[in-house]
C-alpha cells in the first residue's frame, strides 16, 4: 500500500509538470502500467501480458464478469480484434486470474435481490 | 507503426521494459499511474452522515446516491500535502481540456464529463467527452488539403478536398447532442462488458460544416443503395495497418436526413484534433459510433455495413429480453439505432452540502433523446413518490438537448436525492433500474440522482 501511494504521488508531480509544458499538438503518451499495480494473484503476469498489447489493464480491472463471460470476452477479442488465440493451457490460466480477481460483483443495488432465472 | 507482436510472455518475463520496447518501440515514462483501490464499505447512515426524511420512500436495495456515484471534487481543493494519495476517480491530464474530466482508459483514450460538468447552454470544447476506439492519431496537418471519398452504390465516386466542400456545398450549423452508445452502462447490474460510463458519455456542441446528403446527392445515389459503411484515419488498436480502428455505419435514410452533417468546426472553431479534426461526420440520434472522426472515406453499401463494431453483439440490443447476464445468442441482436431518453441534473453537483436551514432550492439540467424529442422532464425529493414538472426550454433544433430548471422545496434539513426524468415525445419515461440488459452494455437510462446534505 505504501508503494501505491508513493507512486501516485509520482503521478501528481508528473501532472504538474506536463501541465506547466502542454502546448503540445499530440496528445499525451499513454501512462505506462506494470503488473503490480493489479491485485496480486496466481498467473497476474499471464493475464496482464495477454491484453495490454492492445489496451490499459485498467480497462480489464474495470470489469466483474465470471469465468464464463471472461471465456466469451476472450473469444471476441480473438475473433473481432486481432488477439492471437490462447493455447489451452495459457487461456486457463488467464481465465483464472480474470475470473478470480474481477469476478461478477454481487448486485449492490438490488440489495441482495437474485434474479430466479441464475444459479 | 510495424505491426506488433503479441503474448510475448517469455520476452516480458525477462523485461517487461525491455519487452515493451522491442515489441512497441515504446519506453516506460517516469510517470506510472497507482491502481486505486475501491472505497471500504461503511455503513450508510454514517456515510451520508444525517437523517434521510424521505427513507421510508427510499426503494429497498437502492443504495443513497452520494454512495452510489463518486462526489465530484471540490470547487477549489484545499492544499494537501504533496504525497497525499489521490481520492475518487483519475482526472483526464490533456491539453485543453477541463480538469474534472474522468479518465476512463488512455489506451484507448476514454473519458466522461461528470454531470456537474455539463452545466453550459452549449458544451465547451474543454468540456466535452472523448472516446477514441483505436490509436489516438497524431494531428492531422493537412487542414482544408484533406482528401475523403464518397463511393459504393452512387453514379459519380467522389474524392473531394475539404477546401472544395467548404467552396461547393451550403454550409450549416445545429446543436446536436453526441452520445456514446454505451453511456450508462455502469448502472447495468450485473455489470455488461466494456468502459463503465455513468451518464456522462455525452455533450451538446454546435458543429458545422455541410449536410452529408448534398454531398451524396452530388455523387448520385443508385437504388440498390442501402447502408453506408464509414471509415476514418485512427487504427486499430493492435496497430495492424488495414485493419479499422472501427468502421460503422447507418441505413442510409439516417444519412441523407438534413442534420446529418461533414464537420469540420465545434463551437465556431475549427474541429479539435480530439474530436475529429479537420473533418468527421456528425450522425445525430445514433450512437456516436456512427459519427466518425478523422473521416477519409463513406463507402455506400448494398447491404447492412459488415465493417468493425458492426453485427454480434457489438452495439447491438437484444431483440427478445435476455436474462439480464444470460447466455449471448448473437441471433438474438440487432444493431442499435437510436439512443434512448435522458435527463441529468447539472447543478447541484453529488454530494452538495447546504447550509442548515436552506428550504427553496434551484435544479438545472439537460435532457436529450435520439430521435424524437423530450416532451418533458420532472423532478423528485422524495424518490419518486411524487414528481413535479421542470420547464424546459425550446431546443433550437432538432436533435438539440433542452436545458431544464426547476425549483424545489425542502420540508426539513437532512439527507436528500434529488431525482430527474426525462419523458420523449412517445412517452417512454427513464425507469428507476437499467433494462433491457445485453452483453455489451448499451442503452442504460435509469433516471439521475443527485444526493445533497442540508445542515
Amino acid at each position: 500500500m505504501i508503494a501505491r501511494i508513493r507512486r501516485a504521488g509520482l503521478v501528481l508531480g508528473a501532472g504538474l509538470l506536463f501541465a506547466a509544458s502542454s502546448a503540445l499538438a499530440q496528445a499525451p503518451a499513454p501512462s505506462e502500467e506494470t503488473p503490480e499495480m493489479f491485485p496480486a494473484g496466481p498467473n497476474r503476469d499471464e493475464a496482464f501480458y495477454a491484453c495490454i498489447a492492445c489496451h490499459n489493464f485498467k480497462l480489464v480491472a474495470a470489469q466483474g464478469l465470471s469465468r464464463e463471460k471472461w471465456g466469451e470476452t476472450l473469444d471476441w477479442m480473438v475473433t473481432k480484434h486481432n488477439m492471437p488465440a490462447l493455447e489451452a493451457e495459457e487461456r486457463g490460466k488467464v481465465l483464472t486470474y480474470l475470473a478470480e480477481t474481477f469476478p461478477a460483483k454481487a448486485p449492490a443495488q438490488q440489495g441482495g435481490w437474485k434474479n430466479p432465472f441464475l444459479n | 507503426m510495424a505491426k506488433q507482436e503479441r503474448s510475448l510472455s517469455e520476452l516480458y518475463g525477462d523485461d517487461p521494459e525491455r519487452g515493451d520496447a522491442l515489441a512497441f518501440g515504446r519506453r516506460t515514462g517516469s510517470s506510472r499511474r497507482g491502481f486505486l483501490g475501491g472505497a471500504g464499505l461503511v455503513t450508510m447512515g454514517a456515510a451520508v452522515g444525517g437523517s434521510i426524511p424521505f427513507s421510508d420512500q427510499m426503494p429497498a436495495g437502492l443504495i443513497p446516491a452520494a454512495l452510489a456515484q463518486g462526489a465530484p471534487p471540490p470547487a477549489s481543493p484545499a492544499p494537501s500535502p504533496a504525497a497525499a494519495a489521490p481520492k475518487g476517480p483519475q482526472l483526464l491530464d490533456f491539453p485543453g481540456k477541463a480538469k474534472g474530466l474522468v479518465l476512463l482508459g488512455d489506451r484507448p483514450l476514454v473519458a466522461e464529463t461528470p454531470e456537474h460538468l455539463l452545466d453550459d447552454d452549449t458544451t465547451p470544447f474543454e468540456k466535452f467527452f472523448v472516446r477514441n476506439n483505436g490509436l489516438t492519431p497524431d494531428e492531422f496537418k493537412e487542414g482544408d488539403a484533406w482528401e475523403f471519398s464518397i463511393d459504393g452504390e452512387v453514379n459519380t465516386p467522389l474524392k473531394l478536398k475539404l477546401g472544395e466542400l467548404k467552396q461547393k456545398f451550403t454550409h450549416k450549423t445545429y446543436r446536436m447532442v453526441l452520445e456514446c452508445g454505451g453511456n450508462g452502462r455502469s448502472f447495468f447490474q450485473p455489470q455488461a462488458r466494456g468502459n463503465q460510463w455513468t451518464n456522462g458519455g455525452a455533450g451538446c456542441a454546435e458543429w458545422t460544416g455541410v449536410p452529408l446528403a448534398d454531398v451524396l446527392q452530388s455523387a448520385g445515389i443508385k437504388s440498390s443503395a442501402v447502408h453506408t459503411g464509414n471509415y476514418g484515419a485512427d487504427q486499430h488498436l493492435s496497430g495492424e495497418t488495414g485493419k479499422d480502428a472501427i468502421s460503422r455505419g447507418v441505413p442510409i435514410a439516417a444519412a441523407l436526413e438534413p442534420h446529418a452533417l461533414l464537420v469540420w468546426a465545434m463551437n465556431g472553431q475549427p474541429l479539435p484534433a480530439i474530436h475529429g479534426g479537420p473533418l468527421r461526420v456528425v450522425i445525430p440520434g445514433f450512437p456516436a459510433s456512427v459519427s466518425h472522426k478523422w473521416l477519409k472515406r463513406i463507402a455506400i453499401r448494398d447491404k447492412e455495413h459488415d465493417g468493425q463494431g458492426m453485427g454480434g453483439t457489438s452495439y447491438s440490443v437484444a431483440i427478445k429480453p435476455m436474462i439480464p447476464g444470460g447466455k449471448t445468442d448473437d441471433s438474438n441482436m440487432r444493431t442499435m439505432t437510436d439512443m434512448p431518453v435522458r435527463g441529468i441534473i447539472t447543478n447541484p453537483a453529488n454530494g452538495t452540502r447546504l447550509a442548515a436551514g436552506t428550504r427553496k432550492l434551484a435544479l438545472r439540467g439537460a435532457a436529450w433523446d435520439g430521435h424524437e424529442g423530450v416532451s418533458r422532464v420532472d423532478v423528485s425529493i422524495d424518490f419518486g413518490a411524487t414528481w413535479q414538472p421542470a420547464k424546459a426550454a425550446e431546443p433550437r433544433n432538432r436533435y438539440d438537448w433542452r436545458r431544464w430548471t426547476a425549483e424545489v422545496e425542502l420540508p426539513s434539513d437532512g439527507y436528500y436525492e434529488l431525482w430527474v426524468r426525462a419523458t420523449d415525445s412517445k412517452g417512454r419515461g427513464q425507469p428507476h433500474v437499467a433494462g433491457g440488459w445485453n452483453p455489451q452494455g448499451y442503452g442504460a437510462n435509469p433516471m439521475h440522482r443527485v444526493a445533497v446534505l442540508v445542515g
